[in-house]
């Protein structure tokens, strides 16, 4: 009796940090756009949002392990060790699972090349961090895919809530991207712009003697 | 306009007639006497074959005992940059010598390069032995009749057999920063002249990867005299600390320019017409002093350090009492900012700002919110980039509010001193590379 509380004990564990995982990945995408676009929390300098971005995504990382070892040693389904790391060898639900291992795999890389970013230039880890992007959407299809849990109910309303903030983001990112000025220009237009501020300030100075 | 017209008269410690190789106090070393530039034979007649060690290291000791110092700006010891890297491990290092000046008010550089190409290629040759390396380039701006010389002087001393190793001549872009030890490393690794965050400085991973020796020209055509006349004669210019003779670039107050070659600690009195309003020490990242301070200080760091002024490459500008030197600096803040590489945000957010600040102070009755500005931008972009770029700016900035507090005050109560509009420091390096231009 103590194996089959003990096993679904798992089977719960692995489900509900699998769940628990997936909102952090999303903060952590949520984060990192806001970095690039050097965007501010309310009452957070800019090195606390890195840190959040940073820490929220080392926390994922330990979530994500709970979440495949103990989907692993549970005994309900078999799931090989290959499995873990290897896509679409599972015997359970070899596609589903196999994203699971997609996105594993992809999280393994970013967190490995930014723990190691002092090591790399600065070009590789930011080409090897686009891969972030990709992690997201196929986590969220691993989750949809894999169980029922995200397709009823509240955790329905979380993970279409997940899925609308992070497109949002991504655009506000695209946009932003778009906006930018480029490199070379960039003292220019401050220039132009603190001109500008200038003479209407000595616009407003000289109405202010008039008066 | 020839440029020997644009000579200062040569006075004390100036750039004089007189024979390198003869007494050890004699200017010039580094330029010929006349102003001609020195072909090869000429070269070797008066100097010889370039005097190879026959191994590495074994130059390092006279030039850590003749004090040589990086003539770049830095003046960082030239032989502990050599030691360093000969001491390396890994695969041989790249050794480049710099002759990107983009300070616009300094031409020491391109007139050595004209003038004597042989000592610096000479320096460059003995300074690779020194560290073990035979991947040798030399690095200048862009200009089309400067590269043609030294492309030529190249294939000549390689005919002659001078050289051990072959050099390669790398372009910089025209920008103010492209000399940058980064954005060299960058440069001649095939990327853009851009600086880069340290570390990895380029000493440590430079030009494709490789450990990379980076010394001025001058430096360099100095460590060629050391090898072949050794420390003592050497240490007979200059000061105890600062031995030697060095280029400065001399901006006089009657728009005069030109190169001298002078020793370190000659007073500054002796090499600009004084008085003047004040002068600028050390170029557009320098210092600003009053005419009447500067009056008495010779051109020596130890001298200049405490007061926040540094000889740097040698720039001297002597600004006449009919131009106002917020307009004059704001002018070349300007300049500085729309220089900025773009890369960090404290330098092309806070550089345009401070440019705009102090073009406010430099037009009649600036709001005061404008001085407070400059003061709290200029303590918020030093230290902030990749390169000193916004170190530097703010360090002219700070010496502009305090030597020209008295036109400031004018300014607030809508009078200007300056009764000229004419421009003054040179926003656009104007090099003399003709013999036309100095004959």
């Amino acid at each position: 009796m103590t194996a089959i509380t003990g096993s679904t004990a798992l089977w719960y564990a692995s489900r509900a940090t699998g769940v628990v995982s997936l909102l952090l990945l999303t903060l952590v995408v949520l984060l990192g756009i806001l970095v690039n676009r050097q965007g501010r929390l309310p009452g957070l300098p800019s090195f606390a949002v890195t840190g959040l971005h940073r820490s929220l995504s080392l926390m994922a990382v330990l979530f994500v392990a709970v979440h495949v070892i103990t989907a692993v040693i549970d005994p309900f389904v078999s799931i090989g060790l290959a499995a873990v790391v290897i896509p679409f060898v599972s015997a359970y639900q070899p596609f589903w699972l196999g994203l699971g291992a997609v996105a594993l795999d992809l999280v393994a890389v970013l967190i490995v090349t930014s723990l190691a970013r002092a090591y790399l230039s600065r070009r590789l880890w930011r080409g090897i961090h686009w891969l972030a992007y990709a992690v997201w959407p196929v986590a969220l299809v691993h989750s949809i895919g894999s169980s029922h849990d995200l397709r009823s109910g509240a955790l329905l309303v979380v993970a279409i809530g997940s899925a609308l903030a992070v497109a949002a983001a991504g655009l506000w990112r695209l946009a932003g991207a778009a906006r930018e000025v480029p490199r070379a220009e960039r003292a220019a237009y401050v220039l132009a712009g603190a001109q500008r501020q200038a003479r209407r300030a000595r616009a407003g100075a000289g109405n202010g003697g008039a008066r | 306009m020839t440029h020997h017209a644009t000579l200062p008269r040569p006075g004390r410690g100036q750039w004089a007639a007189g024979d390198a190789d003869g007494g050890g106090g004699v200017l010039p070393r580094l330029m010929p006497a006349r102003a001609v530039p020195v072909e090869l034979d000429e070269h070797l007649g008066r100097f010889g074959a370039p005097p190879y060690r026959g191994a590495p290291r074994r130059l390092i000791g006279d030039v850590e005992a003749a004090g040589l110092t990086g003539r770049g700006g830095a003046a960082f010891p030239t032989h502990r940059k050599l030691a360093a890297m000969a001491a390396g491990r890994g695969p041989a290092p790249v050794v480049i010598g710099n002759g990107a000046e983009g300070e616009p008010a300094s031409s020491k550089d391109k007139s050595l390069l004209w003038f004597s190409p042989h000592l610096v290629l000479d320096g460059l040759q003995l300074a690779a032995e020194a560290v073990g390396s035979v991947t040798v380039a030399l690095y200048i701006h862009r200009n089309p009749r400067l590269q043609a010389r030294l492309a030529a002087a190249i294939t000549e001393r390689a005919t002659a057999g001078l050289d051990a190793a072959g050099v390669e001549l790398i372009e910089a872009p025209h920008r103010f920063l492209a000399g940058e030890e980064s954005a060299l490393a960058s440069r001649a690794s095939g990327g853009p002249a851009l600086p880069r965050f340290k570390p990895p400085r380029a000493s440590q991973r430079g030009v494709a990867g490789r450990r990379t020796l980076v010394q001025n020209v001058e430096t360099l055509a100095h460590l060629a005299l050391v090898a072949r006349y050794g420390p003592g004669w050497f240490r007979s210019a200059g000061t105890a600390d600062e031995p030697g003779s060095m280029l400065a670039t001399l901006h006089q107050a009657d728009g005069r320019t030109g190169v001298v070659e002078t020793m370190l600690g000659t007073p500054i009195a002796d090499l600009l017409r004084l008085p003047a309003q004040a002068v600028l020490v050390g170029g557009y990242h320098g210092t600003w002093l009053p005419g009447a301070q500067a009056e008495r200080l010779p051109l020596a760091n130890a001298a200049l350090r405490p007061l926040g002024a540094a000889v740097g490459a040698g720039v001297l500008a002597a600004l006449p009492g009919d131009r106002c030197g917020l307009a004059e600096t704001a002018r070349v803040v300007r300049y500085l900012a729309l220089e900025s590489a773009g890369q960090c945000g404290p330098c092309f957010n806070g550089l345009p700002r401070m440019a705009g600040a102090l073009a406010e102070l430099a037009g009649p009755r600036p709001s005061p919110q404008a001085y407070a500005d400059l003061q709290r931008w200029s303590g918020l972009v030093a230290g902030r980039g990749a390169c000193h770029h916004p170190d530097g700016t703010a360090r002219l900035v700070g010496s502009t509010l305090r030597v020209f507090a008295a036109e400031i005050d004018h300014h607030a109560h809508g009078h200007c001193t300056g009764t000229s509009g004419r421009p003054f420091l040179p926003l656009r390096a104007d090099p003399p590379l003709d013999d036309a231009d100095w004959t």
